[in-house]
């Protein structure tokens, strides 16, 4: 969901930011299950990371402002699993009691060394494309003032911004599509750079600066005579 | 809570999360699903094998060696491929270096991408709604909280980590530290500046 209070950036009355000394990796066990759970799930559930995240994003904003950051990650994996039938509610519900289970292999889990494997080699966002680019680095652009209902990467801080491209990163899968399995639908990414007064106004810096990742359908030309 | 059946009093999901998760992860167990050793692994890389030590050690190279930062600031996954350092949320990874007039700092206001392979798990400030707001809009005041001064005349460049790049600072090196050897160099660098929200110190 587009404008939904995930998309923080320029907000105010969060107060201070929040550091802890010595942070551990996972403050409780449970976190990194849930974590293990996401990575090892991922070949059953036929999810993707557009996906993954939009699913946040449809939270009501109450909801996701109040969730802890794994427990927000859980209660999505928890729903998705019930969702595509990996496992039933009077599964869980059993197990809840205490309960156990009988065990009724139905898949093949991927083993230890290839999940390994799966993080060290990564996954790729790139995508040939035909077109060629509309836009060239150093041109000035405006992001676009657009308001989809669904799944988008544009912040709403920089909408009908002006910006400069300062680097063209070719074809990739783009979230708006991805996130709905409508299709990668890849399109050329580039990183614009925003002067903060332009953002925020005379308030800012003016020397100070915000690179943004923005994909081609985000972007158009910018009236440069205005 | 919804109750699907008034049959069952379980139904109700456990208070404590950590017996939730459990039911999820001997659920998926049971059915195949989920190799629990394979869910110790992705716990054990993030717990031993990905953390700010890699990062520290990639830009404890690029001080002490003028070609690999070449090699990093053109394709830093390249570049922290040579170390041993790849994988997952760091498939494209750019290096922003610190210099004299510019200061580099790193938010995901969308959500909380960071460069796993390098950086390991963002740590909790990071992704708190705090930050997330604040880093674009005044840079400089979250700079100040963190203890550092940014000079008015020298620019705050943020890079917001909306797609799938991720970025690395590469933090100045700090005066008279000739001496050091690479290990005692990497010693110095801490997460924070390679965020972007420390500067490193001798």
């Amino acid at each position: 969901m587009t404008n939904s209070v995930h998309d923080m950036g320029g907000m105010h009355g969060f107060g201070p930011i929040p550091r802890e000394d010595n942070e551990p990796v996972f403050h409780e066990p449970w976190e990194g299950r849930v974590l293990g759970l996401m990575m090892t799930t991922g070949a059953h559930l036929k999810g993707n990371i557009d996906n993954t995240r939009s699913q946040s994003e449809m939270l009501p904003p109450a909801t996701y402002l109040s969730l802890a950051y794994y427990e927000r990650w859980f209660l999505r994996l928890e729903r998705v699993c019930k969702e595509k039938g990996l496992v039933s509610a009077d599964d869980l519900a059993t197990l809840w009691a205490g309960q156990d289970i009988a065990e009724d292999l139905v898949a093949e889990p991927i083993a230890p060394d290839d999940m390994r494997r799966m993080f060290a080699n990564g996954r790729s966002y790139n995508r040939q494309l035909n077109t060629s680019a509309l836009f060239t680095v150093g041109e000035t652009v405006c992001a676009k003032n657009m308001n989809p209902k669904g799944h988008t990467r544009l912040p709403r801080y920089a909408r009908g911004k002006i910006g400069v491209v300062t680097a063209e990163h070719g074809g990739q899968i783009f979230p708006d599509t991805n996130a709905t399995f409508s299709g990668e639908g890849p399109e050329r990414l580039y990183t614009v750079r925003f002067q903060a007064t332009d953002l925020w106004g005379p308030n800012a810096n003016p020397k100070d600066t915000v690179f943004i990742d923005l994909w081609e359908p985000y972007l158009e030309a910018a009236d440069t005579a205005s | 809570m919804p109750h699907d059946s008034h049959d069952h009093d379980h139904t109700e999901p456990p208070s404590d999360l950590a017996l939730r998760v459990k039911a999820l992860e001997t659920a998926l167990t049971r059915k195949g699903y989920v190799d629990p050793a394979a869910v110790d692994a992705v716990v054990d890389t993030f717990e031993t094998k990905v953390g700010p030590r890699n990062g520290a050690a990639v830009v404890a190279k690029a001080w002490t060696d003028p070609e690999f930062k070449q090699r990093l600031l053109d394709d830093a996954s390249a570049a922290c491929t040579e170390l041993g350092f790849s994988g997952q949320q760091g498939e494209q990874l750019k290096a922003v270096e610190n210099t004299d007039d510019v200061h580099n700092m790193v938010v995901c206001t969308l959500c909380s991408c960071y460069p796993w392979p390098v950086l390991g798990l963002p740590p909790s400030w990071y992704k708190s709604h705090a930050y997330r707001s604040r880093a674009v809009i005044e840079p400089r005041a979250v700079l100040e909280e963190f203890g550092v001064s940014i000079p008015e005349d020298k620019e705050v460049r943020v890079w917001d980590s909306t797609a799938e790049l991720r970025y690395l600072v590469l933090p100045a090196r700090p005066a008279d530290t000739d001496d050091l050897s690479e290990e005692a160099l990497a010693e110095l660098v801490t997460r924070d500046a390679m965020i972007g929200t420390g500067v490193v110190q001798a």
